[in-house]
């Protein structure tokens, strides 16, 4: 079947006063309809810039979108007018943001947001999206749905704000919803909750996840595949499994190296990976992990690993050595 | 994993609070808040005599004069001299004060009612422009627009140099080519500028040289900067800060002198000075819209919104409007204030109402001259109107700023 989203060789750059910032390099992957995609780094490396590329959100001048396609439901993205792209956002690709104290509007009612989008891209009346919205907000599991229509955003607490916000971007059933780290903001319990919640809806409603995180740990559950980034790169990409229990390539053992576990003797301490990411401005040649790997050679200080297959053909990793991991 | 219990998330513990608007919210804290009632009482009698006295008490300024009733003292009682009572006494000309200071009121009323909706309208959309253009991304047509006016804006100074319209309309032209050229060629800066730049010298040089050699040269160099500026391809950004750089200019005269040099432009009446003092009030209102606007548009439901596919005209008007509106009311009571004293300060000097107007200002300047005779309710009640409206107004201000913004009230 052909896949629902498919990204080859993106390049997104920022031209700031430093230099280009060079955000997303050349990423390349497919994402089937229905998956759960886990996309795990650390901060800077490209991930929300990457699924704000998707979207494109990104802000030209000064943000550029220098080479790459973006195929979408058979549709090239790139190539779309911008009207054409505003009827895509929010009716096929919906997106869930970090902060939820600040991604609801707070001149206005919850309700009216959701109902936004239905009136934009359903061609609902007011009557018919009111009782839509109630409906979704009692799905995202917020109680006395249709008095808390009428509630505005600062009566709501953060998790229930970012219901909130999941029942909007899901208003429209769209066929992949990008969520940008939508529980960093939120406590533990809470996180459990929202985790939960999107991946019930998941599967009920069938529609493809991309859940953008920096805890490893939060996506272990919930996903099919992980595409773990560095500085712009996919350099790990495979199934769950694959990933935690066959790693192929330093930085993600270093990043899972750096999770507690329960069953650790006490006292143990955590693993960090020493070193800071590269600058985006002057990217080094070779292997963009270079200065902070343990394993590296010459080699890698000269040319840049591909994305190869290992064992197995869904997993794939971008390291010179990575049968030795 | 763990059993998913939709049904049950704690929720049900809190009950379903009353729903209420931010504004219900702030209007509460503005009832509480005395001297912001105070402030709103006065405004209120305030407009109330001065709409009143318009419409309901007819005065005829011109043939009103009695010098047989020349500076009368207050009186609350008829007196023998006459079956009349001036409450605030009589000016120089005979005319009953109080009368007087009330009609005022419907002058000064208009002024600060036009001078700012002048200063709000063309400073806030000025201000809400650039900075929504500086922080978003433009699409092609708003670019378009922006960079013909630019190009047109900037081309009206060679094109008044050379006196040539012709220039104007190049130079617009110039701007919408930096539209149309490449956007994938902005990595490669200078390239661009050279073209612009030389352009810039052409359009500028070729219509001066009708003129005068010295005038080609002097258009040519305006030309070339012209053509570097419109070659940065920051469409929004350059935008905004030539609007904000006229706004600097306004801004570095002092607003008095501006106001008055204005006045001596149109020539004097309550209308021209209303005019002086709404285009001194101008740039005011577009920093603080071009900043609210910039720090709003961070905000991530502005961000959501473009996730739902709104478009730029309604995350305008429907996210970011309303979210600047508390510092733009706030700034515009205060900025009633402000006109009202203005208008006074003008009407003294003699460059607002035409005189026999009844105008608080102009009635202080007839007669402080009298006050050495001792007629001391001749300036004295007039000077009072302008003091309560003023603080009037600016109570209400503060009030208000405290009701709309309840983070900054420590």
């Amino acid at each position: 079947m052909e896949p629902l989203i498919k990204i080859k060789n993106l390049k997104t750059r920022f031209h700031t006063e430093d230099g280009v910032v060079k955000a997303v390099n050349g990423v390349s992957y497919k994402m089937a309809r229905g998956e759960v995609l886990g996309v795990v780094g650390e901060s800077g490396c490209g991930k929300s810039v990457h699924a704000l590329s998707i979207m494109r959100l990104i802000q030209i001048p000064p943000g550029e979108i220098e080479s790459g396609e973006i195929w979408f439901d058979g549709q090239e993205l790139l190539k779309l007018s911008d009207k054409e792209m505003r009827q895509i956002r929010g009716r096929d690709i919906a997106m869930v943001f970090q902060d939820p104290m600040s991604s609801l509007n707070p001149v206005y009612t919850v309700g009216m947001q959701i109902m936004e989008a239905l009136i934009l891209h359903k061609n609902m009346n007011k009557k018919a999206a009111r009782e839509r919205a109630a409906e979704l907000l009692s799905m995202v599991g917020i109680p006395e749905a249709n008095k808390r229509l009428d509630n505005y955003p600062h009566q709501f607490s953060g998790g229930m704000r970012q219901r909130a916000m999941i029942a909007m971007a899901l208003s429209c059933d769209p066929k992949l919803l990008i969520a940008d780290e939508p529980t960093t903001a939120l406590d533990v319990t809470i996180q459990a909750q929202i985790i939960n919640l999107v991946i019930k809806l998941q599967e009920e409603m069938g529609m493809a996840v991309m859940w953008i995180t920096h805890d490893l740990g939060i996506v272990a559950e919930m996903v099919h595949k992980i595409n773990v980034m560095y500085a712009g790169f996919i350099i790990e990409r495979g199934n769950v499994r694959d990933i935690f229990k066959k790693t192929r390539h330093p930085y993600t053992k270093g990043l899972l190296g750096s999770l507690p576990r329960i069953d650790e003797a006490p006292g143990t301490k955590l693993v960090s990976i020493a070193g800071l990411p590269p600058d985006l401005v002057n990217l080094p040649t070779g292997c963009p992990f270079y200065a902070r790997c343990t394993y590296r050679q010459d080699r890698c200080r000269q040319e840049q690993p591909p994305l190869e297959e290992t064992e197995n053909s869904d997993h794939v990793v971008a390291c010179w050595r990575w049968k030795e991991i | 994993m763990t059993d998913i219990r939709l049904e049950n998330n704690g929720f049900e513990d809190f009950a379903v609070r009353e729903h209420r608007s931010l504004w219900l919210d702030a209007w509460r804290r503005l009832v509480a808040n005395r001297t912001a009632m105070i402030g709103l009482i006065v405004v209120v009698v305030f407009i109330l005599s001065a709409t009143g006295a318009h419409f309901f008490w007819e005065y005829e300024a011109r043939g009103d004069l009695d010098y047989n009733k020349k500076l009368l003292a207050p009186t609350i009682l008829p007196t023998e001299e006459g079956p009349e009572i001036h409450i605030f006494g009589t000016d120089k000309l005979g005319r009953d004060i109080f009368r007087r200071t009330v009609h005022g009121g419907w002058n000064s009323l208009r002024v600060g009612l036009v001078a700012v909706g002048i200063s709000l309208v063309i400073g806030g959309l000025l201000g809400l422009v650039s900075g929504f253009f500086e922080s978003i991304y433009l699409n092609f047509w708003e670019s378009l627009v922006l960079m013909t006016l630019l190009g047109a804006s900037l081309g009206t100074l060679p094109g008044w140099i050379a006196r040539q319209p012709m220039q104007i309309i190049l130079f617009a032209g110039l701007g919408a080519a930096s539209v149309f050229y490449d956007r994938r060629l902005l990595n490669r800066k200078a390239p661009r500028q050279v073209y612009f730049g030389l352009l810039g010298i052409i359009i500028g040089g070729i219509t001066g040289i009708f003129v005068g050699t010295l005038v080609a040269v002097v258009c040519g160099i305006l030309g070339l900067v012209i053509g570097v500026l419109l070659a940065r391809p920051l469409g929004g950004k350059i935008f905004s800060s030539f609007v904000m750089r006229i706004m600097d200019v306004i801004l570095s005269f002092p607003s008095y002198l501006l106001a008055i040099a204005i006045v001596a432009f149109l020539g004097p009446g309550l209308e021209k000075g209303m005019i002086a003092i709404g285009v001194v009030g101008i740039p005011v209102y577009a920093r603080l819209a071009r900043s609210a606007v910039l720090s709003v548009s961070q905000k991530e439901y502005v961000l959501a919104a473009q996730s739902v596919g709104e478009s730029h005209g309604r995350i305008l008007f429907r996210h970011i409007v309303p979210n600047i509106l508390s510092p733009i009311i706030v700034q515009s009571t205060m900025g009633l204030a402000n006109a009202i004293l203005s208008a006074a300060a003008l009407g003294f000097l003699g460059l607002g109402a035409i005189p026999p107007e009844p105008e608080w200002g102009a009635m202080l300047g007839d007669s402080y001259k009298y006050l050495s005779s001792g007629a001391w309710w001749a300036v004295l009640f007039p000077g009072l109107a302008i003091v309560f409206s003023v603080l009037g107004f600016n109570l209400l201000g503060d009030g208000l700023r405290d009701a709309l913004d309840p983070k900054i009230r420590s």
